[in-house]
């Protein structure tokens, strides 16, 4: 088979680029390589990357449609015979779902007034936006996912993102309609989890390979096959009790986590966004009167007194 | 000598490579798998880039080759400058073997996206994996290799089916 003729065209040979120039740009290659490692990625890097998958984000979409609605046909097809017996366990349970509904409305209208009493300031991950996934490159390098939604949208860095089943990942990157979404598989992941039952805590680290690592385990941690496995929200940036996963040893005898979110394709997903609750500053009083309340404490360890019971006792005893 | 056709500027040439490459980059990154399992997406970008380099080489500076790359590296979330450096290695060394211009007869031309495939990728896995700080998984890559080199003469058919076929591959 010839690609285009038979045989050579005089306007096509001989074509020939400046070396110079391309070896300049084998070098701009390697400068970006450099400098534009997960680990330290310039902010000024990063917008022109969600500059970029902004502009993309119709074009992938686009491109992503035909096969969205494709796959839809079959389930669809499979579907219509069960569709009718279906809908009547559907009313049935519709009846009875009614039942909890009012109880959820009635716990949730107890909960406001114990947290109105107690002055408790709950993380607020109600409101939830819901994105298509735009790109899924599952390449050797990063394990991430393009979303079409973005901070125009509401979605901020670090908020957690699942689908039906689970988790799935955190948002590294926005851009005003779209967001990358680092997955929990990917090698630069790391989450703060618990185990439901026990609250035995880890950090779920990824490896790029399908069942992510529990590291950071105590050594007698109380961890068990089946263990169902939440995010702690310890870090203070994703909120606790998301579901992650099952626990499960491999062949090594290391704790991995089979995700809840494997069990169908990522393609709608939710953003949740959070406001990380964030520590308490100290104010410049209490900082100055710190040594005080330290050696006050030494004090009491070595000569048997007892430590101030507040601070705001230790602060009201340093004022003149 | 320049033949009259030749001195007509070419922009239907030049919009269809401009799309055929954006529709490249915009399918290898789009989620396109019906349902959970291996990726079998092939290299597309890589593969127009192949054949455009071959049918018509003016149209593919290098610059074009590294834009191409970098986007490659936005949309698929990667390291920017890794599919860049691996795309220009691979298409600038394919290129520096018959600077007077490529033969057209298939069976080279597959012969030589196969070379083009055993440096690009190599030269990926090495950038990435100094980017990421440790070995990358070489098996997405050699499942894309082997994909595109299986989907090329498909893809080449496609991309020159308004050129004469007769005394083609495979006739």
């Amino acid at each position: 088979m010839a690609i285009g003729g038979s045989s050579r065209r005089n306007d096509e040979s001989g074509v020939r680029f400046s070396r110079t120039f391309t070896v300049a740009l084998f070098l701009i290659s390697i400068v970006l390589i450099a400098f534009d490692r997960p680990q330290a990625r310039s902010p000024a890097l990063a917008s022109l990357r969600a500059g970029i998958t902004d502009l993309s984000a119709p074009v992938l979409d686009l491109a992503a449609a035909p096969v969205r609605g494709l796959s839809n046909i079959g389930p669809y097809w499979r579907n219509q015979a069960r569709l009718a017996e279906e809908n009547a366990d559907l009313r049935q349970r519709l009846n009875e779902t009614r039942y909890w509904r009012d109880l959820a409305l009635q716990l949730r209208d107890q909960r406001e007034v114990y947290e109105q009493a107690l002055n408790v300031e709950s993380p607020a991950t109600q409101n939830r936006i819901g994105a298509w996934t735009l790109g899924d490159p599952d390449g050797p390098f990063v394990q991430s996912r393009l979303i079409g939604a973005g901070t125009r949208q509401g979605v901020g860095s670090g908020d957690p993102v699942l689908n039906v089943y689970g988790l799935i990942g955190r948002v590294v990157e926005t851009g005003n309609v779209s967001s990358r979404v680092l997955l929990l598989t990917d090698l630069n992941s790391r989450i703060p989890v618990m185990a439901d039952r026990s609250n035995a805590r880890a950090v779920l680290v990824g490896d790029n390979s399908e069942y992510p690592r529990l590291d950071f385990l105590t050594r007698n941690a109380d961890l068990e096959d089946g263990d169902r496995i939440v995010t702690s929200g310890d870090d203070g940036i994703m909120p606790r009790g998301l579901p992650v996963g099952q626990a499960q040893r491999d062949r090594q005898g290391r704790w991995r986590v089979r995700l809840y979110s494997d069990q169908a394709p990522v393609d709608f997903v939710w953003v949740f966004p959070f406001e990380p609750v964030l520590p308490p500053e100290p104010d410049r009083p209490a900082e100055e009167e710190m040594p005080v309340a330290d050696a006050t404490a030494d004090a009491g360890d070595a000569g048997g007194l007892p430590a101030p019971a507040s601070a705001e006792e230790t602060s009201a005893g340093g004022e003149p | 000598m320049r033949s009259p056709v030749d001195t007509r500027p070419p922009y239907g040439l030049m919009v269809w490579t401009v799309i055929s490459l954006i529709l490249a980059l915009a399918f290898y990154a789009a989620p396109l798998r019906i349902a959970n399992g291996p990726d079998l997406m092939p290299m597309l970008p890589l593969m127009t880039l192949f054949i455009w380099s071959t049918v018509r080489p003016r149209f593919i500076p290098p610059i074009v080759i590294f834009v191409v790359g970098i986007l490659n590296d936005v949309l698929t979330g990667g390291v920017l400058g890794v599919w860049a450096l691996a795309y220009l290695v691979s298409l600038t060394i394919a290129r520096s073997r018959d600077e007077d211009g490529p033969t057209r007869e298939f069976g080279p031309v597959w012969v030589r996206f196969l070379v083009v495939l055993a440096i690009a990728i190599p030269v990926a896995w090495a950038a990435g994996s100094l980017a990421i700080g440790q070995p990358a998984p070489i098996r997405p890559l050699l499942i894309e290799g082997v994909a595109s080199a299986l989907m090329f003469p498909l893809f080449a058919v496609i991309f020159v089916r308004r050129r004469s076929l007769r005394g083609t591959f495979g006739s």
